[in-house]
């Protein structure tokens, strides 16, 4: 189990993490959440060991190893940009690690390309690093990180340099593997998404603080301020209360509300309403919702209600 | 991090303490010790100093005006060959300077293949200086020029400016800071060059360095050479500096814009090109083929003197002394390199041992250490001085472009600081390692003036004993000379082709 305490860290006169505090459970995925720049990267640093905390500890499976340089943690670490070895070919990329902590060269190399294989690059393993295409490095740095079974797995946004269609892909691979090998693991990533479809538990970082944790469900349905509602996506954030979208009841027998703005989406419409108490609702309709009604346009009016019952307050 | 680099910082900082700082203090104290006006007032003094700034000055102008142009074309018209053209500027740059001064003579001097005798006039010396100096301007013209985007040449077209006119007012303020540090470099190598001065100058037209080791060598006068140094440092050190400061506000985008670069169209663009072509081959190539061409008609006994004890034994000592200079500039560095990562200071201490005059530094040596004036350790560690900042200088460079996560992933996969450099930072810096150490070995082979000043009959080097054939009499030794200039000219050749071989881009299993 990871343990972080108290984790302090300022750069150039900035307090980039001021008192975090963290666990990781066995075979659990944390993720931690935030807006870009604001010290999640730094935080897998120090965790890694590739830099010092100014104040906190790091302690993994009760050792404390706050002052252990990198190579002794065994905790691997996929990078933002994978960080692939552009002298060595996929396998002995794969093999680096292996052959640091002692593995012969010959059988590091057989268990890197079967770790290859296992990622889904059978036959690529001659295969030089600038050949490979995006999604292809991602996986050759996933097989470098699980193959010297790490007693942690750290990951820097690596999703983030991919087109949506092939991380979907990724994230379900790398979900799996995780959880096949029980390997506990910390990601840091700006985006929800990434971090509601990987993790068990997320947590959240506003300036350098956790301003709030639990699982993904538990976040969505009790947001701790107005600013954590907005930045795990919901549209209606008020002073003190969220309305989310399952609160919005449509159809006959609702009160008529005037249409203020409309927007065209991929998959139908963002509406903007005229709400109760000179609120402006943002709703997305599909075109499900809005059956047999033809596309909304400004000056024309929809039926709303509200389910005050499911509306968050904080 | 910090205590890692502090180590290797320590040992390129005792060698420049102890082969720079401490012989340029000694040499200082001497001049300083005898200095007296009654030297400056001395008109033939006055020639001296006055023709060495002036030589430099006059070719500065020479390459400003035949270089810029020269660029222009280069940056802006696309042809054929042009890349491969612009890698072989750094050509002359590896050639030794005796190499240099034999083609200008098999060219312009007496008998020449030219049929005009330029010796004992001013020329032959300018001429020796452009094929040197053109190239570097020409470089940093067409740097210069390639910072503007097509498309602000393109914005001045259409807002009424003539392409004249777009030149002076878009691109010439952009080229000139490196037009500016280049002609600064430029004079600091006229001003401060031995072996071209010693081989084209003649009587009257030598410089200071030339007068400094003529007054060490052949009148024992240490105080009046004491005092030249002096005033030679002084001026170096002031151009140095204004280089360093110009150089600081050249700034250099790691991604450019596209540039305007057009194939030549129609006659006059292509009567152009090939009029720059011809001046840049008149300049820079013609006199290497004027050796090759004058070796070739060597006799054949000449040829036979090739096997000579003499000629074995200065081959044999040119590649004794470059390989351990060699050795030791790659240990140093690599020292200096990797530590100046960190120390901005060490950076612009790599820069050091290009600025200081090669005579000054070896005149320098010989007063601060008499007793091992004659010693095999005293003239490679100087061969050594003068080729590390090469491997440095790549090492630095290679550093600096490698990537800060490459090294930390190695950490998270169990390497300790010292296995990461061994298995990721120094394969990686490979290349320039490489290009480095052809450098530092082109330097170390074609060295001449610290060769003269430390070394002792026996270890007669390439270089010297070159310059020992050119002083004697007889049609026999200047074919010689030209024959063994040949050979050396092979060896720049070979590292240069070392310098530009293009880098396999593949991986390795490991």
């Amino acid at each position: 189990m990871l343990e972080l305490i108290d984790l302090s860290l300022s750069y150039a006169g900035r307090a980039l993490l001021q008192g975090v505090s963290l666990q990781v459970a066995a075979g659990e995925t944390l993720a931690l959440l935030g807006p870009s720049g604001e010290g999640k990267s730094s935080l897998l640093s120090l965790v890694a060991g590739l830099q010092r905390p100014d104040a906190g500890r790091v302690q993994l499976a009760g050792q404390d190893i706050t002052r252990l340089p990198p190579e002794q943690r065994h905790i691997a670490m996929m990078f933002q940009d994978h960080a692939l070895f552009p002298h060595l070919d996929a396998a002995a990329n794969v093999a680096f690690g292996l052959v640091e902590r002692g593995t012969g060269k010959l059988a590091a190399r057989q268990q890197a390309v079967q770790m290859l294989a296992a990622v889904g690059l059978a036959g690529r393993e001659a295969a030089a690093v600038h050949t490979l295409s995006g999604g292809e490095r991602q996986r050759v740095a996933l097989a470098r990180a699980l193959v010297c079974q790490p007693r942690l797995l750290l990951l820097d946004e690596p999703f983030s340099s991919l087109d949506t269609h092939l991380k979907q892909q990724l994230l379900a691979d790398v979900r799996r593997h995780l959880t096949a090998l029980q390997v506990p693991a910390l990601l840091v990533t700006h985006d929800r998404h990434e971090a509601f479809a990987l993790a068990q538990r997320v947590a959240i970082l506003q300036a350098g603080r956790i301003v709030q944790h639990g699982t993904p469900q538990a976040i969505l349905q009790a947001p701790a301020s107005a600013w954590v509602a907005r930045f795990v996506g919901l549209d209606n954030v008020f002073d003190d209360h969220a309305i989310p979208p399952q609160a919005f009841v449509l159809g006959a027998g609702q009160p008529r509300r005037d249409i203020i703005a409309v927007e065209a989406q991929a998959d139908g419409w963002r509406v903007t309403v005229a709400g109760d108490g000179g609120q402006a609702w943002q709703l997305l309709l599909g075109v499900r919702e809005l059956a047999g009604q033809g596309a909304p346009c400004v000056g024309q009016q929809l039926a709303i209600g509200l389910d005050r019952r499911q509306v968050l307050y904080w | 991090m910090n205590r890692s680099l502090a180590l290797p910082a320590l040992l390129p900082l005792a060698f420049l303490l102890l082969m720079v700082a401490a012989p340029l203090a000694r040499l200082l104290q001497e001049g300083h010790a005898g200095f007296s006006l009654a030297l400056l007032q001395d008109s033939y003094i006055q020639w001296r100093l006055l023709w060495s700034a002036g030589q430099a000055l006059a070719t500065c102008a020479l390459a400003l005006l035949i270089g810029l142009p020269l660029a222009w074309v280069l940056a802006r018209f696309d042809f054929a060959g042009r890349r491969l053209l612009l890698r072989m500027l750094m050509l002359p740059f590896v050639m030794p300077t005796l190499v240099a001064g034999m083609g200008v003579l098999a060219l312009f001097g007496p008998h020449g293949v030219a049929g005009v005798n330029l010796q004992d006039t001013p020329w032959l010396l300018l001429y020796g200086n452009l094929f040197y100096n053109l190239p570097l301007l020409v470089r940093a013209g067409v740097d210069g020029l390639e910072q503007v985007p097509a498309s602000r040449l393109a914005v001045a077209r259409t807002l009424g400016a003539s392409p004249w006119r777009t030149f002076w007012r878009v691109e010439w303020p952009v080229v000139r800071p490196w037009l500016a540090s280049a002609l600064c470099l430029i004079f600091l190598y006229c001003f401060a060059g031995f072996g071209l001065a010693l081989l084209l100058g003649g009587q009257r037209y030598a410089t200071v360095e030339v007068e400094i080791y003529t007054l060490v060598a052949y009148e024992l006068n240490l105080a009046d050479a004491g005092v030249l140094a002096l005033l030679a440092l002084g001026v170096g050190a002031a151009v140095a500096l204004a280089y360093a400061a110009l150089e600081r506000g050249i700034t250099r985008p790691q991604r450019l814009a596209p540039t305007l670069r057009t194939p030549a169209q129609g006659w006059p663009q292509r009567l152009l090109l090939a009029a720059a072509l011809a001046v840049l081959a008149l300049c820079c190539l013609l006199p290497l083929l004027a050796i090759v061409w004058r070796a070739l008609q060597a006799d054949a006994a000449v040829w036979a003197m090739l096997a000579e004890p003499e000629v074995l034994a200065a081959l044999g000592n040119t590649l004794r002394f470059a390989s351990a200079a060699l050795l030791l500039s790659l240990l140093l560095g690599l020292c200096h390199g990797w530590a100046a990562q960190r120390w901005l200071a060490l950076r612009a201490l790599v820069f050091l041992p290009f600025m200081v005059s090669p005579v000054c530094l070896a005149f320098g040596l010989l007063l601060l250490y008499p007793q091992y004036s004659a010693s095999v350790g005293l003239l490679i560690a100087a061969y050594a001085l003068l080729a590390y900042p090469f491997v440095a200088k790549g090492v630095l460079s290679a550093a600096a472009a490698l990537p800060p996560q490459l090294p930390q992933a190695a950490r998270t996969l169990g390497a300790t600081p010292w296995r990461s450099f061994c298995r990721v930072s120094l394969p990686l810096m490979r290349p320039a390692l490489r290009r480095g150490l052809a450098f530092a070995a082109a330097t170390a082979v074609g060295e001449f003036a610290v060769s003269l000043f430390l070394s002792r009959p026996e270890w007669a080097t390439l270089t010297t004993l070159i310059y020992q054939h050119l002083g004697r009499p007889g049609a026999a030794n200047l074919q010689l000379a030209l024959l063994l200039s040949c050979l050396l000219m092979l060896f720049a050749l070979l590292a240069f082709v070392v310098i530009e071989w293009p880098e396999k881009n593949h991986a390795r299993a490991d």
